[in-house]
């Protein structure tokens, strides 16, 4: 309590623990190293690798600021979010003859409903998500594969064109991106839904206890990672000018590890999609580095995988109390 | 006759013999379900997915959970083909031993600095899918030697092969220690509840590194074995055989609430879903179809599995006596009761 006394307005909102203030140490000082890193290696602050960067950071962010609601909501990650992103993608191809805001909402509405019975049978029922997530995963792969046979879909003509242009400047994906970040971050900050999404996250139990719908939630949690992850789709078919099942391969893998990354806890109640763009960011500079310092794509895997693992251990610190 | 159908061991083999039924039924008397290749086609399936369903569903009998599994799977078979080129077996052991090393690492991450098992292992699942691409440079390996890659799919009695064999050698010895040995009740109490466990003298912070390095071990065995048969090995395998080892373990009756489930149990899971693979691949369904059962099957179980399933259903079922009660009340005139 006299640690409260002393404390001044402009306190800068250091934890309180031993080892939370370690592990913001370890923070900082990790992304010193990158910004000395980039810095030093030569053509980093090219137009041309920047844009490359943040195009690929953006598809990869969109999905993991979905992936945060799951994380946050306390149900670990999803299996069946590329999956969603592939068939989102192609539902929005199929849906084109609509008109654009028809096949996006197509392909919105679809990738919230895909999500959406998974977030059911988890909050209602409180089924294990990992299972459930991969029995998704096996679902919607067999189901998709059965009915497009396994063709990809093309658009006819250049409908997708005005996803492929710029807005103000910024590519459109990106754009989008940061639009989501910022709708995502207002839910979660300023809106009941996601305080309450804390407080499941943090404690199933306590949440019940105080009155809320945990179920109802999650529900929600879940529906918000499908349209995020609808969104990436969209925009990943837009950019490619075409729809399959191709599209969203290993998008969990990437998706989860730029939010533990970005410092979200992985068991969930701590953490925001402010997080999750950071992580997505780390994780692409380093992809950006490694590539001119002339590695392998294999290279960049094994090191996100690494970092991955360290970042989880180093978690450790942040529980202590 | 209730409790066959409640045993958690026994379930299985009674959906083994449903499918066999409907397979056959499907097959309608076309004889390409009932042959020797389709058994032999099923315990090779076996042998491909059975390791890592014993490995995993030992950590979720502990009531933790094995991840890395599936990167284990693809890296330990680079570890054979790269280093088992002139002594096959030492390709083996080398992909064993590793999976022994990662398992104890992961399992003493765990244990002291008080981690879930799901993030630490997810962890060591991308770093070993990342491992496998490197070494392989994200091309498929071949494997030189395929005298090594026939002896290994040999049939044996017609039915089984030394893979399928080796498998069951696992499972067997698996079996006898989860029943008959003070390992197997620690490993039970362990997963039932942790800390009445250590209470009573477990030592769960052996057990917990001791079933990783189980768990490593027997996907590094069943890695190594399946590239050796395949006589390739490559970095992109990571889900594949996660999804399916999951659904065996699950299906074979073991509990994500931990303290449940035996190997036997297992033996059946994975059994039901090679007799899905190889029977519908057998009656000529597309291998799509076989995804949708799997993913069916494992949605099923997973609600069937879920902890608030019992007070939904009597929610549910409160509200559908009370709509007839109603229905009953307005028909005899009477005012419905507020």
């Amino acid at each position: 309590m006299s640690d409260q006394a002393l404390s001044a307005p402009w306190r800068l909102p250091l934890p309180h623990s031993t080892g939370g203030r370690v592990l913001v140490a370890i923070r900082l000082a990790a992304v010193l190293a990158l910004v000395g890193a980039a810095a030093t290696t030569p053509g980093f602050f090219t137009t041309v690798s920047l844009f490359s960067l943040l195009n690929t950071m953006s598809f990869i962010g969109c999905v993991a600021v979905g992936m945060t609601f799951i994380t946050l909501s306390g149900n670990i990650m999803s299996f069946a979010l590329s999956v969603t992103l592939s068939t989102s993608g192609i539902i929005f191809i199929a849906a084109l003859p609509l008109g654009l805001a028809g096949a996006m909402i197509a392909a919105l509405a679809f990738g919230a409903a895909l999500t959406g019975v998974q977030g059911a049978v988890i909050g209602y029922f409180r089924a294990n998500p990992i299972i459930v997530s991969m029995a998704a995963l096996a679902l919607i792969t067999g189901g998709a594969t059965l009915i497009t046979q396994g063709h990809g879909v093309y658009p006819q003509g250049n409908a997708t064109a005005p996803l492929q242009g710029r807005v103000f400047g910024v590519p459109m994906p990106l754009f989008a991106f940061i639009v989501t970040v910022i709708a995502a971050q207002i839910v979660l900050s300023f809106t009941r839904f996601g305080r309450q999404l804390y407080m499941v996250g943090s404690n199933w139990r306590a949440a019940l206890a105080a009155g809320l719908e945990p179920a109802r939630i999650v529900l929600g949690a879940y529906i918000a990672a499908g349209l995020c992850t609808a969104l990436a789709g969209i925009l990943m078919a837009g950019r490619y000018s075409s729809g399959d099942m191709e599209l969203g391969i290993g998008y969990d893998y990437h998706a989860i590890s730029a939010v533990l990354v970005g410092g979200t806890a992985i068991s969930g109640g701590e953490g925001s999609a402010i997080r999750s763009l950071i992580g997505a960011f780390i994780i692409a500079v380093c992809q950006v580095l490694l590539l001119l310092h002339g590695f392998s794509t294999q290279v960049q895997y094994l090191a996100i995988g690494i970092i991955v693992l360290v970042v989880i251990m180093l978690q450790t610190l942040a529980d202590e109390a | 006759m209730r409790s066959l159908i409640v045993n958690r061991s026994v379930r299985p083999y009674l959906l083994l013999v449903a499918i066999i039924v409907a397979l056959w039924l499907l097959d309608a008397g076309r004889g390409r379900f009932f042959t020797a290749a389709t058994a032999f086609s099923v315990l090779q399936e076996f042998a491909t997915i059975g390791p890592i369903a014993l490995g995993l569903g030992l950590s979720m009998i502990i009531r933790e959970f094995d991840l890395s599994v599936g990167g284990m799977m693809s890296f330990a078979g680079c570890i054979a083909v790269l280093s088992g080129a002139r002594y096959p077996e030492l390709g083996v052991l080398l992909a064993v031993l590793f999976g022994v090393l990662w398992g104890l690492f992961q399992g003493t991450v765990m244990v002291w600095l008080r981690l879930g098992s799901i993030g630490v292992t997810l962890g060591g699942l991308l770093t070993l899918g990342g491992l496998a691409y490197v070494v392989t440079g994200n091309l498929s390996i071949s494997y030189p030697r395929m005298d090594v890659a026939m002896a290994v799919n040999q049939p044996v009695l017609q039915l089984l092969s030394p893979r399928s064999i080796i498998t069951l050698a696992a499972f067997l010895a698996a079996a006898f220690f989860m029943a008959r040995t003070r390992i197997g009740r620690d490993l039970y109490a362990t997963g039932s509840d942790r800390r009445a466990a250590m209470v009573a003298g477990v030592r769960t912070d052996v057990i917990l590194p001791g079933v990783f390095a189980c768990s490593g071990a027997l996907a590094g065995l069943g890695g190594s074995l399946l590239s050796y048969s395949l006589a390739a090995a490559s970095g992109a395998a990571l889900t594949d055989a996660l999804v399916p080892a999951v659904a065996a373990a699950i299906i074979g009756g073991v509990s994500l609430a931990g303290g449940k489930g035996t190997p036997i149990g297992i033996i059946g899971g994975v059994l039901v879903l090679g007799l899905l693979s190889a029977g519908l691949n057998a009656i000529g369904t597309p291998p799509a179809v076989q995804d949708v059962v799997t993913g069916g099957v494992l949605f099923l179980v997973a609600i069937a599995d879920a902890v608030d399933l019992d007070p939904r259903l009597f929610t549910i079922r409160r509200y559908w006596s009370d709509m007839f009660l109603r229905r009953d009340l307005d028909k005899s005139g009477q005012a419905p009761a507020e």
